[in-house]
């Protein structure tokens, strides 16, 4: 049951983006310890495989540090076009779920997913369902945090790292932050964490036993924000950076699609529910786009833009089947369908809408 | 030739045949009717080059022959002539001259040679339906009729025979259609005897009128032939014949919807009336209307930011969810002022989406209406 004014935040996070990603695309690297960055004299870790985190190499590290902790460490230079397009990726999935989204960085977002528009039952559905996208769309790992605030939902992403998954319902938080160290806490830096520690607070429940004021004192502005998260409280909503580009809706089936009426059936389906999402936010694309995923994960994009949005659900489904026809003859089984709508016009003066003919 | 005729007659004929002579005429022969006195008729006719229209008069012959006359003076001449006069037209050398009572006209008239004649031949199908169904196939289409010449198909009716599915059994019948992209009327009726084969035609907005005009005061049985480039009615002592839109009909089935299921029942006259008032204050450019479905009420509105804004409410069936859509008001207009019947049924499907408006009462006309987008 939700309960009036309770949100739920899922904080998404990759596991060692930019190594997964080296290691996904050149198989040589996998199983083995892996710094991106520079392994030069002056040059430093950008990030570290498992492997290599095992070793006790970290990001930020400089190069020499994490060779000397790690001998066997393979250094490979990074590719940020790659990882900027990946985190595209991924955050196409997220928009399929909520238009509130906050990216802190290319690897790790924030989603207020209250109102999904999947209509999933829960967000531990939702979370799960979108790191089974992320791992299906990219082969690579996520870890999410499920709670009702962006605070314990990114504690929450951090305990069962790597691909793991952790919810706080409400009414836990407290007890959840009970036992952490405050040094895992947003807002506590290595230096705060020491002064805390010197104060007597090391854990979540240390913290909760002083008062507003105790804290004000000695961490002067911070004071409240402290007082708040050993409570698990936290108000600040999920900002998303930007208006939303697309909306699109796609489907992966329990058994792949042979029959070209099956399939245009299915995109039917996925074009009426984009349609509902656009009707709703009064948006209108002036480009449709039809992904297809094979049964063997080969994937096929089919995309028309016209001269003006589409602002009727039958020109969209006409749209949507006759993209997929021009994919004919289908060379193995449909596994995954979706449609998508992008390129969204402000709705100008009236307009009279014409047959699609 | 020579002949006379009761000013009457000429008048009546030459109403019929200059309605289709162009105002402005670039080939000077075309601004003209030819006359054709022979075998104690005398045939008028007009064209465009598209349209012909040949009518037939009893007339007395003093000598028969041919001559042309510019159709509009010899009409205003008819026109103005006393009641219950005779005219008699002598027709020597180049010169026309008309006398009745006192009055004496001499009018230039140009080679009877230089008059086009469209070419006859073959017209393929021939079938005939009654004055009140023809005049109901164009009644319920032709406004609209697009009158974009970038789109030429449509700048016609098209006619075809096609097949009416009423439960299981498919009923032969003779089908006009017109669109002008924003909406379309689809109007049938039992196919005549004869027509089963006829090909699909594309019949043109001008031959539409001229022939609408005619059918007032026509006889109940109308003649039409077909083939694949002309059409030619025929009726009374009039025979239209006009050259086809040479271009393809779109697929229109395409756009009927057959899936919308909110269906609003709502009386004809009072939401007619309705629409009209409300659109006083819609745009002049746009003439957008919204209508704010829901249970058992419908809301029209109207805003523009100069004028102000109008709502009215009226009762209708409707047991959906609540939907807003909007039209132009014209266009509505358009489509009730064919409904016959008390109760106009529109069936929708969403704000974006084609609707189908019917007469509750006759189910051989459907409308399909665009929205706007408001």
């Amino acid at each position: 049951m939700t309960s009036p004014g309770i949100r739920k935040i899922i904080h998404v996070d990759m596991d060692a983006f930019y190594a997964s990603v080296e290691q996904r695309d050149n198989p040589q690297l996998r199983g083995r310890p892996v710094a991106v960055g520079y392994g030069a004299k002056r040059g430093v870790v950008a990030a570290a495989s498992y492997e290599a985190r095992e070793y006790g190499v970290r990001s930020a590290m400089p190069s020499t540090t994490a060779l000397r902790k790690c001998p066997p460490l393979i250094f490979v230079p990074p590719r940020f076009e790659v990882y900027r397009a990946i985190s595209r990726q991924i955050r196409e999935i997220f928009a399929d779920y909520t238009d509130l989204i906050e990216p802190l960085s290319l690897d790790e977002a924030y989603l207020d997913v209250t109102e999904n528009r999947r209509g999933l039952p829960t967000a531990t559905a939702t979370a799960t369902e979108i790191r089974a996208r992320i791992k299906a769309e990219t082969g690579l790992n996520a870890s999410a945090g499920v709670s009702y605030n962006k605070f314990l939902a990114k504690l929450a992403s951090d305990h069962r790292k790597p691909n793991g998954q952790f919810v706080v319902p409400p009414g836990y938080g407290e007890a959840f932050v009970e036992t952490l160290p405050v040094g895992r806490f947003h807002g506590v830096g290595p230096v705060t964490a020491e002064k805390m520690n010197s104060l007597g607070i090391h854990t979540g429940a240390d913290l909760r036993r002083q008062t507003v004021s105790f804290l004000q004192t000695h961490f002067g502005k911070s004071g409240p924000w402290y007082h708040a998260i050993a409570h698990g409280e936290d108000h600040r909503p999920v900002v998303s950076d930007r208006p939303r580009k697309s909306s699109g809706s796609e489907t992966t089936f329990l058994e792949d699609l042979t029959e070209p009426a099956a399939v245009e059936q299915g995109v039917l389906s996925m074009a009426d529910e984009v349609w509902a999402w656009c009707e709703k936010a009064q948006a209108f694309g002036r480009t449709v786009t039809v992904k297809i995923k094979y049964g063997d994960f080969r994937q096929a994009t089919r995309s028309r833009t016209l001269a003006a949005p589409v602002v009727s659900r039958e020109t969209l489904r006409t749209i949507s089947v006759d993209l997929v026809r021009t994919v004919y003859p289908l060379p193995t089984g449909v596994r995954l369908l979706g449609v998508t709508v992008s390129s969204f016009e402000a709705a100008g003066p009236p307009a009279q809408l014409e047959f699609g003919f | 030739m020579k002949i006379t005729i009761e000013r009457a007659a000429l008048l009546r004929s030459l109403g019929h045949v200059q309605s289709v002579v162009e105002r402005r005429n670039t080939i000077p022969i075309l601004s003209n009717v030819l006359l054709k006195a022979e075998n104690g008729e005398l045939a008028l006719t007009a064209t465009d080059m598209d349209l012909e229209i040949v009518e037939s008069v009893p007339a007395d012959i003093a000598r028969p022959g041919s001559a042309t006359a510019p159709a509009h003076t010899l009409y205003d001449i008819a026109r103005k002539l006393p009641d219950g006069s005779q005219v008699e037209l002598d027709f020597t050398a180049d010169t026309l001259t008309l006398r009745s009572g006192r009055s004496q006209f001499r009018l230039g008239a140009l080679p009877v040679e230089d008059f086009p004649v469209m070419a006859g031949g073959d017209t393929g199908h021939r079938f005939t339906l009654s004055a009140n169904d023809l005049k109901m196939l164009v009644d319920r289409t032709k406004f609209a009729i697009s009158t974009e010449e970038t789109r030429y198909y449509l700048n016609g009716i098209y006619l075809h025979a096609s097949k009416a599915k009423t439960g299981a059994a498919e009923i032969p019948v003779l089908r006009a259609v017109a669109t002008d992209g924003h909406r379309l009327a689809r109007v049938e009726m039992a196919l005549p005897d004869g027509a089963s084969g006829i090909p699909g035609v594309i019949i043109p907005r001008k031959t539409v009128i001229e022939v609408r005009k005619l059918l007032d005061e026509a006889a109940d049985r109308i003649e039409v032939q077909l083939s694949d480039t002309k059409v030619r009615f025929a009726f009374d002592s009039i025979v239209l014949t006009s050259k086809l839109i040479d271009g393809t009909f779109p697929d229109y089935e395409r756009v009927i919807p057959t899936g919308n299921d909110k269906v609003m029942e709502v009386n004809a006259g009072q939401f007619a009336a309705a629409v009209d008032r409300v659109a006083t204050i819609s745009t002049e450019k746009s003439r957008a209307v919204k209508l704010s479905l829901d249970r058992g009420i419908l809301t029209l509105s109207a805003s523009s930011p100069e004028a102000g804004s109008a709502t009215e409410e009226i009762e209708v069936s409707y047991d959906n969810t609540a939907l807003e859509i909007g039209f132009n008001s014209r266009y509505l207009l358009d489509i009730t002022q064919q409904i016959e019947g008390e109760g106009v049924r529109f069936t929708l499907a969403d704000a974006g989406s084609p609707t189908v408006v019917r007469d509750v009462a006759d189910g051989s006309a459907l409308y399909v209406l665009m929205p706007m987008r408001v």
